[in-house]
């Protein structure tokens, strides 16, 4: 089950210091890459969520964010009302779209629940790229930013927007650590242990995953409001199955169900792609063999091998526990 | 307060519950018996829902039940422990509990508090490991804890569901004779309102524990009595032990 260990809240520190340095630090360029990997690590925690603690891998969680990008994109652009109108419509369009995703594909599972998920955002993706309304392939340009005049804050300024995406980033951590927490997210964690069991306990299964997927839904829709406002600009390319795929890897990479491994992932994967880049145009080479690298030392990725040493290492300092009596009754099988 | 009345299921050809009516009173110890394959444990998959019977009605407390999802029945008080550890994996024994706790008393659900340091649910873990004696066991894996801890844990999961009818599929199958002693013990100290049935294989047990036997065989209910005339049934004998056809 999810908890907020002292390592845990040390390594969102380090981040969020290292993130803001860096930001305080750098130059235009740099600013872009770290508003990228803020968005880009709201929506690895929005995929850790349900993926890492409820068991439902998401080949959609792409999708999720171009909703989230085209509610913000159609209310400001096409309906002409204000940002924050926008912002709504993209945090609701997101969950609503993830819950209903979530309650048709609630009762499948494994493969099929990936492959159900995939089908939904491809739809979402074909939609879009055939629709007219919507700018078809071409997307939708002038997609303006928040005003946020009024708290001091100019957001078409490089470092301020990305600051405001590092804070929306570190409150979607907060958000998704405090649901975890609660009866909730204690319960999601029980249905990837054990489904059966839970609902022979008594839960409605299918709501609380339909709604676990809402929630995520929700923060991806955040996401993906920010990133049509960081390029001002939208395309069904946000919604297309490679970006679910390659979020995958992000959450992977930095440790599936840590949370903070996510949003260390997006960092990482996305350093990784720019630095690699500059020196050859195979960097998907190269994040495979990452990717694969990552997987064989143990599947923990980044954060999550780091946690392992950590609790070795503790378990190491402390005196051995008292074994327990062998047990008089055994004499069957685990 | 439970009842069946003419429950059939097949697998294909297969009848593996041939018209099983059974009726358990309020408090009532129920203990099924029967041969492997007799089909006990398709009989409590019917009951709770985990499978659709193919005819017939299931009641609780009078009202019918059978088109209920398997959570409707476990919200209307039935609770199930299984013949093999169904356990909530890479979970410590407290949090295994917990789960069960939140979901009976509502809290699993809140996006706002923790289960887990919930007051009411707490009681109910610390109550429940007392009762089947996890306690010195709470905070470890459920992966790491004996055998018997586990099999302890698979019926204190189900009543940390606070039901009110408790089925117990072969609950000390696996555990040695000091294991059986300690669950007797569990079963006289549960709350006597409480409508508990059982598939068990061990015979003492069964006798001492049971208020009625009901034998299955070949998925049909073939006696249906008290524990004494169920001990000196020649035909609960013969299913059991067998016979030998000496013309054979």
């Amino acid at each position: 089950m999810f908890h907020q260990t002292p390592l845990k809240t040390a390594t969102v520190l380090l981040l969020a210091g290292l993130a803001v340095a860096y930001g305080l630090s750098t130059g235009f360029f740099g600013l872009e890459l770290l508003t990228e990997v803020a968005i880009l690590a709201i929506l690895a925690i929005a995929l850790d969520l349900v993926a890492g603690y409820g068991g439902m891998i998401s080949l959609c969680h792409g999708a999720l964010y171009g909703v989230g990008a085209y509610a913000f994109g159609s209310a400001t652009v096409l309906l002409g009302w204000g940002a924050p109108a926008g912002l709504a419509m993209a945090v609701g369009g997101g969950a609503l779209f993830a819950w209903a995703i979530g309650a048709v594909t609630a009762r499948t599972h494994g493969i099929f629940f990936i492959m159900a998920t995939l089908a939904f955002g491809q739809m979402a993706y074909a939609y879009l790229f055939e629709s007219p309304v919507f700018g078809g392939n071409d997307g939708l340009p002038g997609v303006p930013r928040l005003d946020a005049s009024a708290l001091g804050l100019d957001l078409n300024d490089s470092l301020t927007f990305a600051l405001t995406c590092l804070a929306l980033a570190l409150l979607a951590y907060a958000v998704s650590a405090a649901l975890l927490r609660s009866g909730f997210g204690r319960t999601l964690v029980g249905i990837r242990a054990n489904e059966a069991r839970m609902r022979v306990l008594g839960l409605p299964v299918w709501r609380h995953k339909a709604a676990a997927f809402g929630v995520s839904g929700a923060l991806a829709g955040l996401a993906g409001a920010l990133a049509a406002q960081h390029t001002m600009y939208i395309s069904p390319g946000l919604l297309h199955w490679t970006v679910s795929g390659e979020l995958l890897i992000m959450v992977i990479l930095g440790g599936l169900g840590t949370l903070v491994g996510a949003a260390l992932g997006a960092g990482v994967l996305v350093f990784l792609k720019h630095e690699v880049s500059r020196f050859t145009d195979h960097w998907h080479l190269v994040v495979g063999l990452v990717l694969i690298a990552a997987v064989l030392a143990g599947g923990r990725g980044l954060y999550g091998q780091l946690e392992h040493l950590w609790e070795r290492r503790r378990a190491a300092r402390r005196a051995p526990p008292e074994t327990p009596a062998p047990d008089e009754e055994t004499t069957g099988h685990a | 307060m439970l009842e069946a009345r003419d429950l059939r299921k097949s697998f294909g050809a297969l009848t593996v519950t041939n018209r099983v009516s059974l009726e358990v009173a309020r408090g009532e110890r129920r203990v099924l018996l029967g041969p492997n394959g007799a089909g006990k444990t398709t009989l409590f998959n019917l009951l709770v829902g985990e499978l659709r019977a193919d005819g017939g009605q299931i009641l609780i407390d009078g009202r019918d039940v059978t088109g209920l999802s398997v959570d409707a029945r476990a919200r209307l008080g039935l609770a199930r422990s299984y013949q093999k550890n169904n356990l909530f994996g890479g979970l410590t024994v407290r949090e295994n509990l917990s789960l069960a706790a939140a979901c009976a008393q509502g809290r699993a659900r809140t996006p706002w508090a923790d289960s887990l340091s919930d007051r009411g649910v707490a009681e109910a873990v610390d109550e429940v490991a007392q009762r089947v004696g996890l306690t010195e066991l709470l905070e470890v894996p459920v992966d790491t804890v004996p055998y018997g801890a586990r099999r302890r844990l698979e019926v204190g999961l189900a009543l940390a569901a606070r039901p009110r009818v408790l089925l117990m599929d072969e609950p000390t199958s696996g555990i040695g004779p000091g294991g059986i002693h300690a669950f007797h013990a569990l079963l006289r100290g549960l709350p006597a309102e409480l409508t508990i049935v059982i598939v068990e294989h061990d015979m003492d047990l069964a006798f001492e524990v049971a208020d009625r036997v009901t034998v299955l065989n070949y998925g049909e209910v073939v006696f249906d009595g008290p524990p004494r005339e169920a001990r000196d049934s020649a035909l609960v004998r013969e299913i059991y032990l067998g016979t030998w056809d000496g013309d054979a």
